[in-house]
């Protein structure tokens, strides 16, 4: 594992660095299977249309995910202890995708070092399509 | 659009004990994310990441004496708190209530939201997650 990062070494201000991806129809029937969503907005062009929607839609619960695999990728050996998102937008597969995040807060608290985040998905036009927030909880010194 | 009943705020609609957590399912839900750094909580051992729990999906999804203005809706938020981790074996309950209605009114007009609460706890009686769903209906 990646070594872990501790409360002096990140400052409010920190850009989370961003995952850039293109997700695949597959990839989202996949994730819509394994997550125990049946919903056929996320299985299929086709039954998304029967359902009134452009296309294929990626679940809210994928972009949430994604939002906790950047958090986990940048801040290895921390805790996640709170995830928030809002949905704005549709988001489809086959659109490019920026996940970032940058740090809000940081706080010592009795039940451990915190860092607040806000988070975004945009397409690459800058369509801000989900926004979060979270709190992380940083190892303690040792 | 009609005056919001909140006598449904805070009636359990769904109780669900699932089958013991697979470590199967933990390795697929972890590579249809594309998850690869282990868990913090990780080491030897397999642990779910934290969205797991978003799989615990019980038997309603939202009570089914709901009026017709709140069963269609839009996916408009989610919040969880997460308590301790998911570990393969761990068998999970999730219980769901409704946990607020209210209306909203925006540029668009009001809006009426319902939060779907799911709290989800292990076989040792531990939280596991808090979750709140936020629904919007026009």
């Amino acid at each position: 594992m990646t070594d872990a990062i501790h409360f002096p070494d990140i400052d409010v201000g920190h850009d989370v660095p961003p995952l850039r991806l293109t997700l695949s129809s597959d990839q989202v029937r996949r994730y819509a299977v394994i997550a125990r969503m049946p919903g056929g907005r996320f299985m299929s062009d086709a039954e998304a249309r029967r359902e009134g929607l452009p296309g294929q839609i990626v679940p809210g619960n994928m972009s949430l995910a994604l939002f906790s695999r950047l958090l986990n990728e940048a801040f290895p050996g921390t805790n996640l202890q709170r995830l928030s998102a809002t949905f704005r937008g549709l988001v489809r597969p086959d659109v490019s995708l920026i996940i970032s995040g940058v740090v809000t807060e940081k706080h010592r608290t009795d039940h451990g070092d915190l860092l607040e985040c806000d988070l975004v998905l945009e397409s690459a036009e800058g369509d801000r399509l989900v926004t979060g927030t979270a709190s992380v909880q940083l190892p303690t010194a040792s | 659009m009609p005056e919001i009943d909140r006598s449904f705020i805070g009636e359990e609609f769904d109780h669900t004990v699932f089958d013991p957590v697979r470590s199967e399912d933990v390795l697929e839900y972890m590579a249809a994310t594309g998850e690869t750094q282990p868990s913090a909580h990780a080491g030897d051992e397999l642990v779910a990441p934290p969205t797991f729990v978003v799989r615990l999906r019980g038997r309603r999804f939202m009570p089914s004496n709901l009026p017709k203005d709140l069963r269609i809706g839009l996916d408009a938020g989610k919040d969880i708190a997460f308590g301790v981790p998911v570990r393969v074996g761990d068998v999970l309950t999730a219980s769901s209530t409704v946990h607020d209605i209210f209306e909203k009114t925006g540029r668009t007009g009001t809006m009426k939201f319902l939060v779907l609460r799911t709290v989800v706890t292990n076989q040792r009686d531990q939280q596991v997650a808090v979750m709140d769903q936020k629904m919007m209906f026009r």
